[in-house]
């Protein structure tokens, strides 16, 4: 066992009526990652989610949290979740909602602690709004500050910036940053907007029909997500002839020449030169995160890495 | 990134895990009107109820006083009576348990339907204390709405220009009691809003159902006035009239703490293995 794994899953399997929600599911998260988990919908994210939480009981497998089981009291207490929505009752106000969570925590000075989290989360002057009556994004950042409430040492964010605004995701995005920045926070998030994701993950897993099929860091990530280099000529057809007797793959797409794994743009503009075609406009690329997620979930042929 | 850190998990003990629960049932229950409105509901049903006892002036239509021969009928029969044989028999201090299931319901219910608590079991991986803390607030807050309907009773009783004289001793017993089953009837209802957790309107007719004694009513038609039915929750709720002595507080005891734990452990048990949310 790793001890630097904040959460570490093996062989996890869930059924619901017979019908496998997670089938042996492996899953590794650093101490200290903002693991963007990836996947369709109904690929058993959001299961996973309430397993680790002890919302739903699993069939098969181990959970472990930094090291213990999941079902260690200890741990638990220092797990902030923030599940399919806020869990606030909503005739209540902001204020009653994170009080009534710094009271179940035991929390020794929830007044302090709840203006503490109400900072993070830019929310100070809304704590006597009741909850009923706050937007969505209000909303999802009262349900992050619950999670906050009682220094969390793992926070599980399920969708925590569906539905959001621009302006909402860029606030949701710097919150996240600060939390594992200056708490110390391990942040478990999974996400359909794979364009913001990447701007905040260090870790991913992507999850398909159940499994596994890739963990990766930020880092690797990067060096798989393939540079490629699109250009225009006057006469497409034949440029896309001479480049493809020099280069592996080469396409032509959206009106565009797409050369992939070339780095070089004086390479193609010179190589296109000498053989008569002048290269009008040239742009080098590099596939991100949903391109590079789209390629591995086009590939239905199984298990890609675990 | 991947500092590491050194994070200590400090285990909660059992009272501190509890308190942390009640503290949060408590504040839910003191800053919501739903406990407000039930002990309002428990002051008024007495008044209701006596009114109907009433007897009127027929040509002034003023109340001038009531067929109940005592207002402590109010709060037990006389006798304990499983078999019912008229609403004046029935209607007493347990109806105060009907309304508590109803409470209940509504007050766990709201957790459910708020997701609330997905945040408890989120943070208390012991399943046993939600169903604790459950069963205590809600014991509480029955105690509580008996109180009140105890006040309503004195006030029609005034009102009505009823009967007062009785045994002091028998009544306190009576009363103390009823209020001691409370802490049974809530790990019932406690025990049922968790098996019809997904269907609330299921939890709050089974409550109700369930609050109304029915079924036991139902066997004291068969087996007759037997004491046998004050193993059952309504049965020591019966047994604890106007006529009781100190084995009736000692029976309601038993009976309502052995329910009690009873109920806490099926109920832990049921939460630990399903779903809860």
């Amino acid at each position: 066992m790793d001890k630097n794994y904040a959460i570490e899953i093996n062989g996890l399997t869930k059924s619901f009526k017979g019908m496998y929600a997670l089938n042996g599911l492996n899953m590794h998260v650093p101490v200290g990652a903002i693991y963007g988990f990836i996947g369709e919908n109904g690929s058993g994210k959001s299961t996973t989610e309430k397993l680790i939480c002890g919302l739903l009981v699993p069939d098969n497998g181990e959970i472990k949290l930094f090291g213990k089981d999941y079902s260690d009291p200890g741990v638990r207490v220092r797990v902030g979740a923030l599940i399919e929505n806020a869990g606030c009752f909503p005739g209540s106000s902001v204020w009653t909602n994170l009080m009534m969570q710094a009271i179940n925590l035991g929390i020794e000075n929830p007044n302090e602690e709840i203006e503490r989290v109400l900072k993070i989360v830019r929310m100070e002057e809304s704590k006597q709004i009741k909850f009923k009556s706050c937007s969505l994004g209000m909303k999802q950042r009262i349900g992050i500050a619950m999670a906050l409430l009682g220094d969390p040492a793992l926070l599980i964010l399920d969708e925590p910036i569906n539905g959001l605004d621009t302006d909402g995701m860029r606030i949701m995005r710097e919150i996240l940053v600060d939390i594992t920045k200056n708490y110390g926070c391990t942040v478990l998030i999974s996400s359909h907007i794979l364009g913001e994701l990447e701007k905040i993950a260090t870790h991913y897993g992507i999850i398909r029909q159940g499994k596994m099929i890739m963990e990766i860091s930020s880092e690797e990530m990067d060096s798989r997500c393939r540079v490629f280099i699109s250009l225009k000529t006057k006469d497409m057809d034949q440029a896309l002839d001479i480049l493809k007797k020099k280069f592996n793959k080469v396409k032509e797409e959206n009106g565009y020449l797409k050369v992939y794994d070339v780095d070089e743009v004086e390479l193609i503009v010179g190589y296109l030169m000498r053989h008569g075609h002048v290269v009008s406009e040239i742009v080098k690329n590099k596939i991100g995160l949903e391109e590079y997620y789209i390629e591995i979930m086009s590939n239905k042929g199984g298990e890609i890495n675990e | 990134m991947n500092k590491k850190m050194s994070i200590s998990f400090e285990s909660p003990s059992f009272i501190k895990r509890l308190k942390g629960m009640l503290g949060v049932d408590f504040y839910r229950l003191f800053h919501t009107p739903l406990f407000y409105i039930f002990l309002i509901i428990a002051g008024i049903i007495p008044a209701l109820v006596s009114m109907g006892f009433s007897t009127t002036d027929p040509v002034t239509g003023q109340i001038t006083g009531s067929t109940l021969e005592n207002i402590w009928i109010m709060i037990a029969a006389k006798e304990p009576l499983y078999v019912v044989s008229d609403i004046a028999e029935y209607a007493n201090m347990n109806m105060v348990f009907i309304f508590g299931g109803i409470m209940v319901s509504i007050f766990i219910g709201h957790d459910y339907k708020s997701g609330y608590v997905k945040q408890l079991f989120t943070t208390h991986a012991k399943k046993q204390d939600y169903t604790l803390s459950k069963s205590i607030s809600c014991a509480f807050a029955i105690v509580c709405m008996c109180i009140t309907y105890l006040i309503g009773t004195v006030v029609a009783g005034i009102f009505l220009q009823a009967s007062f004289e009785v045994n002091v001793g028998s009544l306190i017993i009576a009363i103390l009691s009823k209020m001691i089953m409370s802490l049974g009837w809530a790990s019932l209802y406690t025990f049922l809003n968790i098996i019809f957790r997904r269907y609330f309107g299921i939890s709050i007719a089974s409550s109700f159902f369930f609050g109304t004694g029915i079924l036991i009513i139902g066997a004291a038609a068969i087996l007759g006035n037997s004491s046998i039915l004050n193993i059952f929750l309504y049965g020591s709720s019966v047994y604890a009239c106007l006529s009781s002595n100190i084995l009736t507080l000692i029976v309601c005891i038993v009976n309502s703490v052995g329910w009690f734990i009873f109920y806490n452990i099926v109920g832990t048990y049921v939460l630990n293995k399903s779903d809860v949310y």
